[in-house]
């Protein structure tokens, strides 16, 4: 005697579940140039180590005999697998089922992903296609009722989409259309990357035709699109590189907010001295120079991932290691106006620290900002009001924080370069250059008197800007202890080497008191 | 568009500062095309690859916004 028949049967829905949609609808995946469900998660995932849960949920035809005719799963797929042998949380959507939409959904299936990964501690990864899970506008012909948003017993997924950056690592994965729930599951990630093919809004052409907006996907939320409103944080050409971008994140993180960052093993040596780094800052203070190739030059070799390039980009942002230890770097981009904080760059620079504050990643800043961003336009923008929120988010960090002076810290943008209610490391390159408002224009409103008084305006204006410059040397700061070191900036990667040594054991698995918003 | 042919657009609101690749010129790719001015720094234009200015769009001194095409380059 055995359970025989019972292990077939489970197997035969197993296998009605492994099929999807139908041969027809893995074609047309397939034909679309996108893998299915099943095959992101094996490519997402550690070879075989996927563990499955809930694969046989879904519908069931029965012959007249009360025989299993067909079962066709949810299309929500969803369990346990392991990116770099730790262990995560994978949810997928299946677009070969009902494109992904509500109607073939069981509602428990992704929030018990979602909850699995909160209460086992595990970093998430949702792989969207289609609404996520999301309702289609025939789910009131099959339900036979309008459904409410968040109703009764409906409110849970909406809850954890968001309530779970604040528990653990969240990754989203936006291949193909992604729309409603899709989208807000792909926004509210600490991470979020799709291919350059795919397209993401909260609703697609259909729905804008109606506002008499002719856009094909792409136009209305393609990756040139969505990168650069900040939508979605990286753009790739393939799914396979979505995957690498994926796991590349997740190895500078902790498993949960209950644990520190992984400290790997680093063979770049904490003493290199970089001899470019020596002139790479213009003495024309009017040129701009490249960020990126001091960032790579500074820290381990290689180690640096950027994310968000397309949006806010005065700021650049992005996880790196100093003698193999997880940091958020922060660097100025001047050949965005000049490194000034636009209202882009401080919501990029709000959401970016807050990642590092509930991670316990120590932060580094490589500092060249000439102020906040002026003008009508800038005003617009309400500036000052994401300016400050920025500063807040800096304020609120408690994870060891170091400053670099590149070159400019002017204004009150200039000031908010390290958290101000507590001691950080910080050091000015021989570049660097401050003050509360920059000399150009600055003179015109502090010396207006003299000017107009001057016969000839335009030299009486040059000659004071001549005596301030000459005024404006940082060491004449240094002698007075307003800045505490001027460095070789040679020097730089041995001290945030040593900086990293000192922040580690002030690293704390303890969570956050910050709650941090998507 | 023309097979070959890119758009070169301004990434940030500016000043068309000055032109340093007029059309005709052959430029490496990352080298100047024109210099847009923007909170008082001199911020150049980048060939995103080698070839022939085939057009400029802009002139010096006026401004442009964001997105705005300034050249086109042939490959």
């Amino acid at each position: 005697m055995n359970w025989q028949p019972e292990l077939d049967e489970l197997r035969l829905r197993e296998a009605h579940a492994h099929e999807m949609g139908g041969p027809d609808k893995v074609a047309r995946q397939h034909a679309g140039g996108r893998l299915t469900v099943r095959e992101r998660i094996e490519k997402l995932a550690d070879p075989s180590s996927f563990h499955e849960t809930g694969a046989i949920a879904g519908r069931a035809e029965y012959d007249e005999a009360g025989d299993l005719k067909r079962l066709t799963p949810s299309n929500c797929v969803m369990g346990r697998a392991r990116v770099d042998g730790r262990p995560v949380v994978i949810v997928g959507d299946d677009f070969t089922v009902r494109g992904g939409s509500a109607d073939a959904t069981i509602r428990e299936k992704p929030v018990m992903a979602e909850r699995l990964a909160q209460e086992f501690r595990l970093p998430i990864l949702r792989v969207i296609e289609g609404s996520g899970g999301g309702g289609s506008v025939k789910t009131i012909e099959t339900t036979g009722r309008a459904n409410l948003p968040g109703g009764v017993g409906m409110s849970q997924l909406f809850h954890l989409t968001t309530e779970n950056l604040s528990h653990v690592p969240v990754v989203g994965l936006g291949l193909g259309s992604v729309a409603g729930l899709g989208a807000a599951r792909l926004a509210a990630a600490h991470f979020s990357v799709m291919t350059k093919e795919s397209a993401m809004f909260v609703a697609g052409p259909p729905v804008v035709a109606r506002l008499g907006q002719d856009l094909s996907k792409k136009e209305l939320g393609g990756w040139e699109i969505q990168t650069k409103s900040g939508a979605v944080d990286n753009a790739v050409d393939t799914e396979e590189e979505a995957f690498a971008a994926a796991r590349r994140f997740l190895s500078y993180l902790p498993s949960s907010v209950h644990a520190l960052p992984p400290v790997t093993p680093s063979e770049d040596d904490p003493a290199r001295r970089d001899e470019k780094l020596f002139s790479a800052i213009p003495r024309d203070r009017r040129r701009v120079y490249q960020m990126r190739p001091i960032v790579e030059s500074v820290v381990d070799r290689g180690s640096f991932f950027e994310m968000g390039r397309m949006f806010g980009r005065p700021i650049i942002t992005g996880l790196a290691r100093l003698k193999g230890v997880p940091v958020a770097l922060m660097a100025s981009d001047p050949f965005f106006y000049g490194g000034s904080w636009t209202a882009d760059a401080c919501a990029k620079i709000i959401r970016f620290l807050d990642l590092a504050e509930t991670f316990h990643l120590p932060v580094v800043y490589l500092c060249d900002c000439p102020g906040f961003m002026v003008g009508l336009e800038a005003e617009k923008a309400a500036t000052i009001r994401l300016g400050v929120r920025a500063m807040a988010a800096m304020g609120q960090t408690t994870v060891p924080w170091c400053t670099i002076i590149i070159r400019n810290a002017f204004g009150v943008a200039g000031a908010a370069h390290a958290p101000a209610g507590r001691l950080s490391l910080r050091y000015a390159w021989l570049s660097a250059r401050w003050g509360s408002l920059p000399l150009e224009g600055g003179i015109e409103a502090a010396y207006a008197a003299d000017i107009a008084a001057a016969e000839d305006k335009e030299a009486k204006l040059a000659e004071i800007e001549d005596r301030l410059n000459r005024l404006r040397s940082p060491f004449r700061t240094a002698e007075t202890f307003w800045v505490e070191e001027i460095i070789d900036p040679r020097d730089t990667r041995r001290l945030l080497c040593e900086f990293a040594d000192l922040a580690l054991p002030l690293l704390s698995p303890t969570p956050s008191r910050l709650r941090m918003r998507p | 568009m023309a097979e070959g042919v890119t758009t070169i657009r301004a990434e940030i609101g500016a000043a068309v500062w000055k032109i340093t690749a007029p059309a005709g010129t052959e430029v490496a790719e990352e080298e100047p095309v024109l210099i847009l001015e923007s909170m008082k720094m001199e911020i150049p234009v980048l060939a995103p690859h080698a070839g022939r200015v085939l057009e400029l769009l802009v002139e010096e001194g006026q401004q442009v916004e964001e997105g705005q095409p300034l050249a086109t380059l042939r490959r």
